[in-house]
């Protein structure tokens, strides 16, 4: 990082905190600080969606992923489209006829108390656990390219977040999104631009496609199914279908966000406004890990993206560290020579030698891996989140890299701020309100509800400490959610169109959808992406099958 | 309470389908791009 750089980056946050304050002025009541009296137009409630759910991981882990696995996991965003549509169709019209605050309010009018205060505890809980690896994510970046305490970051991070979401509300929360979303908009574009023109002068655009295609990283679909297959059109469409449901529809972080639309149709567009642009956003994001492949055909990639762990490894084991790089270096100097062969000859002979390097160089690699893990104790090492920040803060030039890491800052602190919210927004009318102190003053829940975020963001603060311990991180926070999510939306699912179910079924049938999926995950190799199927099904059977109910009024609790 | 009209389209039926076509023609592009670059035999 260079003056420049910190410049750039320093002068985002600065603005980004001060940008909130200002928005969030005259947030003292509880309609004003939480749901913004229902004012925001669609364009800003469609960036906020977007902001919230791109979090500093959709930088770090994406890029590294696509590099490491190509561009199949674009697949996982093929069921939001169709997600967006049924939400607008179902969800918004209820939610918003109902003058809710939260989706499990909405819950107590159908079912009863129970279910809503069970759905919200469950929301706390996952949702507490994903606010966490969001804030851990930008401390990797620090710790990687200024040698920081993971926890220092931590707290700075924290810190600046917590002031202007306890400050403003979700006021503050909306409009800085809608700023961030735009630092990410760019940070995105100067990522792909610097990714193109820094391959070499005699490697074109089409090149690096031809080259990143044939090592199978351009492999954005894949229709072939396998339950165990993490990532293919089957599992996209239908389980993450399931997910973008349960996500957007049942997860108070994004409800909260179509909650404050001017109108019914005003939230429909914001929604649908995410389903236009995310799908092709999420493809350049991985088209641009796929180019840094491509970038370290021609200029050596380090053995080890992480620089800290790869100066232990070879700190504790000096000759095998030595050793098995000098072979690393070997075999990437064979797939350069590989790689300017089969460009030059377009050949099947040459493609395959290509392919062949390919593959030795990653045996290779994953013999300094195993290493890692090796000196470490037989510990975890994954490095694939350190891959693309490699490549930003190593080969990119002043200015650029601030703005990108500014970008993945404006990231982090959109889904964290949106989450500390909507944590605090269940919270208080779920269960302070509701279960403990029902008639006090509306000014005293503002107060309760800026005390709730300021909790839950020292909380998360607590919990990012243990981020480490996790692989990939966007992996990580995806199968949290997935644990939990498909029940959920079972319960939602029942509510809006199972007339005869009742709310002990829809109690009962939660608590059967979340041991089954804890089952699963724990005794089946079934790709996680299929759990939110299989918890809402179990949950909807359940419910279908305890039957007893009738459809009551949905009336505000 | 009467539902206001979508943008451009005459209905939302109509603006739900066109976000649906929208994401058939982008994996079929996908698709396309896939078997394009892939270098398969």
């Amino acid at each position: 990082m260079r003056t420049l750089d910190w410049l750039v980056l320093g002068g985002s946050l600065v603005f980004i905190v001060i940008y909130g304050l200002y928005k969030g002025r005259g947030s003292g009541t509880v309609s004003s600080y939480l749901l913004a009296n229902k004012t925001m137009p669609w364009w800003a409630m469609g960036l906020s969606i977007m902001a919230t759910q791109a979090s500093a991981i959709t930088f770090i882990g994406t890029t590294g992923q696509s590099y490491v696995d190509g561009m199949r996991f674009v697949q996982f965003y093929f069921g939001l489209p169709l997600a967006m549509v049924i939400l607008s169709a179902t969800a918004v019209p209820l939610f918003h006829r109902a003058g809710v605050y939260t989706a499990y309010e909405y819950l107590e009018g159908r079912f009863d108390l129970k279910t809503r205060t069970l759905t919200s505890i469950v929301f706390l809980i996952q949702r507490g656990l994903g606010v966490g690896l969001a804030l851990y994510a930008p401390a990797v970046v620090l710790s990687v390219i200024f040698g920081w305490g993971d926890r220092w970051t931590v707290l700075i991070m924290g810190a600046l977040v917590i002031t202007y979401t306890v400050a403003g509300g979700i006021r503050a929360v909306t409009w800085t999104d809608v700023q961030q979303m735009a630092i990410m908009f760019l940070g995105i574009a100067a990522a792909l631009a610097a990714a193109i023109l820094l391959l070499p002068g005699d490697v074109s655009f089409l090149d690096a496609l031809y080259l990143a295609g044939a090592a199978g990283k351009l492999n954005a679909v894949d229709l072939s199914f396998d339950w165990e297959n993490r990532y293919n059109l089957w599992s996209g469409l239908i389980g993450g279908l399931f997910l973008q449901l349960s996500y957007f529809g049942c997860d108070q972080s994004q409800v909260q966000r179509y909650l404050t639309g001017k109108s019914i149709r005003h939230s429909r567009i914001g929604l649908l406004f995410n389903a236009v642009v995310k799908v092709p956003m999420q493809f350049v994001i991985l088209l641009t890990g796929a180019l840094v492949y491509v970038f370290f055909l021609f200029e050596a990639p380090p053995m080890l993206f992480h620089r800290a762990e790869a100066a232990r490894v070879e700190r504790e084991a000096p000759d095998q560290y030595r050793e098995t790089e000098a072979r690393y270096r070997q075999v990437v100097a064979e797939r350069r020579e590989a790689a300017t062969r089969l460009l030059a000859s377009r050949g099947d002979d040459a493609r395959d030698q290509y392919r062949a390097a390919q593959e030795r160089m990653a045996a290779a690699r994953g013999e300094g891996i195993r290493l890692a893990r090796q000196t470490a104790g037989g510990g975890e090492y994954n490095d694939t989140n350190y891959i693309f920040l490699t490549f930003v803060t190593r080969y990119l030039p002043a200015g650029v890299v601030g703005l990108i890491m500014a970008a993945i800052f404006a990231a982090a602190m959109s889904t964290i701020s949106a989450e500390l919210n909507s944590l605090a927004t269940a919270t208080v009318i779920d269960l302070y309100r509701r279960l403990w102190k029902p008639e006090a003053a509306d000014g005293h829940y503002v107060s309760v509800s800026r005390l709730a975020t300021a909790f839950w963001g020292i909380y998360a603060m607590g919990f990012a400490f243990f981020g480490r311990r996790l692989g990939s991180l966007i992996e990580a926070v995806n199968m949290v959610g997935s644990l939990f999510y498909g029940s959920v939306l079972g319960v939602f699912v029942l509510a809006f169109g199972v007339k005869r179910a009742s709310g002990t079924g829809a109690f009962v049938g939660l608590l059967t959808g979340l041991a089954a999926v804890w089952w699963t995950s724990r005794n089946t190799g079934i790709s996680f992406l299929w759990y939110n199927a299989l918890g809402c099904l179990v949950v909807v059977a359940v419910g279908v099958a305890w039957g007893g109910g009738r459809r009551a009024r949905i009336k505000k609790a | 309470m009467s539902e206001e009209p979508p943008p451009i389209f005459s209905a939302w039926g109509r603006l739900y389908a066109a976000v649906a076509g929208y994401l058939f023609l982008l994996i079929l592009l996908f698709y396309l791009f896939t078997v394009t670059f892939s270098g398969r035999r």
